[in-house]
């Protein structure tokens, strides 16, 4: 099975396309529009492991700000209905700056590093670390994004580290096992429009994400496949639906697969 | 006093009408049409511009500017740059009534000092093509191989050098690498 989807990805990086850059699942070396600012709600619908009919509902609003050419800052706030009711969990601070960019006509390559700051006060309950709706800590790392006329390639390494929840909510585990190494490959393809005669055309691209992380003391890892659809309205909205589901599973998840609904909005020259 | 009347007169002639009539720009590192809106939003937001209209396909930017408005190709420049992304050709149609061209001439023109890399001496009438040859206006390649043109300092710093001074220009001041169509 893992082999057919390996298969799979690579047979969508030689095929024909137009590559679209704008990932689901992670964030492209690519910067905002400085002076832009846009609006994302992103809903998560994850399977319990021990319970297959129950699902976790996350939601994180999310506000983005191009702060320059260069860099951009996001504010993100977590729902959960994890413990029955849905609540506002934490937040966190996500910033990041590109530094190098080498662009010609219908290509690029671009590197950035990123930083995220993130509270969370729900209770520890997986060894994985996930700083976007479960743990309090830092996650830093550096995107690299290739986007030729055909297609759109990125990767990401990162840093990351569980600090305690608030509330009291400790992290469970021993306290070698709050530093995680994150990584991710992600490619995009241009479905539609065939020839592009205006901005208000519907964009449609399909996008392949490989996510992963390594715990570093204890070596145990996952690694998840992400497809995912995304539409893009009047060049300014954006529809995505995705699906994550894990290839390797040793670093265990409460919730490990699932679906996601993410809208977003963006407003240029906003200020 | 007809003199300094007379000389007034001049340079009203010579910087009152807007002599670039359009201006058109290829940018690059893109293929999405929401990173082309971007950049196509952020032209539209100088005051000067009149009208954008944006080919998705070649990343190209037709711009007409207002009656009698000043153009500023740095300024162009560093809208593309704030949509994150970056001029790779930059064309402008210019209306030359009666202007002398001399081989390394620097020309101050419709607000702008020009500086002609590798005309021939001619005498410009009527609309012409220039293309913009500075760096972040060209690929690098590009950039480098025209490095041969001149001998002259300015292309490599963008500012006019202190070796300029007799034709006018203050040292320092932006001075602008074309080349005609």
């Amino acid at each position: 099975m893992r082999i057919i989807l390996f298969n799979t990805l690579l047979c969508f990086l030689g095929m024909y396309a137009q590559g679209q850059e704008l990932y689901v699942y992670t964030e492209p070396a690519s910067n905002m529009a400085a002076k832009s600012i846009g609006f994302r709600l992103t809903n998560s619908l994850m399977q319990q492991v021990s319970n297959k009919e129950q699902y976790n509902f996350h939601s994180v609003p999310e506000l983005m700000i191009g702060i320059s050419k260069k860099s951009m800052l996001h504010g993100q706030v977590f729902l959960s209905n994890r413990n029955t009711k849905l609540i506002t969990e934490g937040g966190a601070l996500y910033y990041k700056y590109r530094f190098f960019s080498v662009d010609e006509v219908n290509k690029h390559f671009r590197m950035a590093a990123y930083t995220r700051l993130s509270y969370n006060i729900s209770d520890v309950h997986q060894p994985a670390i996930d700083l976007f709706g479960h743990n309090s800590g830092v996650e830093t790392g550096v995107i690299a994004t290739q986007l030729i006329k055909k297609v759109a390639l990125s990767a990401s390494l990162a840093h990351m580290y569980a600090a305690d929840n608030g509330k009291g909510n400790k992290f469970i585990y021993a306290n070698n096992n709050r530093n995680a190494v994150g990584y991710t490959l992600s490619v995009g393809k241009l479905m539609l429009p065939k020839t592009y005669t205006s901005y208000n055309q519907t964009n449609m691209n399909l996008m392949v994400e490989m996510l992963g992380q390594t715990n570093w003391e204890t070596g145990s890892s996952f690694l998840d496949l992400a497809p995912s659809l995304q539409l893009i309205l009047f060049s300014k909205m954006r529809i995505d639906v995705g699906y994550r589901f894990p290839m390797i599973n040793d670093l265990k998840r409460t919730a490990d697969r699932g679906f996601l609904l993410r809208l977003e909005y963006n407003i240029f020259n906003a200020f | 006093m007809k003199k300094l009347f007379f000389i007034i007169a001049v340079l009203m002639a010579a910087n009152g009408q807007a002599q670039i009539t359009k201006v058109s720009l290829q940018a690059s590192g893109l293929t999405c049409s929401m990173c082309s809106n971007a950049i196509n939003k952020s032209l539209k937001s100088l005051d000067n511009v009149e009208k954008v209209m944006s080919n998705i396909s070649t990343s190209t930017f037709e711009i007409s500017f207002k009656n009698n408005a000043a153009v500023n190709f740095d300024e162009l420049k560093k809208k593309v740059e704030d949509a994150g992304f970056f001029v790779s050709k930059l064309t402008a149609d210019v209306f030359f009534n009666n202007v002398k061209l001399l081989k390394d001439e620097h020309l101050p023109f419709a607000g702008m000092n020009l500086h002609f890399l590798n005309g021939k001496e001619q005498t410009l009438n009527g609309v012409q093509q220039i293309q913009v040859l500075d760096k972040g206006y060209v690929s690098s390649k590009i950039y480098k191989k025209n490095s041969s043109l001149t001998p002259m300092d300015c292309y490599k710093t963008g500012v006019a050098a202190a070796c300029c001074a007799s034709s006018g220009m203050i040292a320092g001041s932006r001075m602008y690498h074309v080349t005609l169509l």
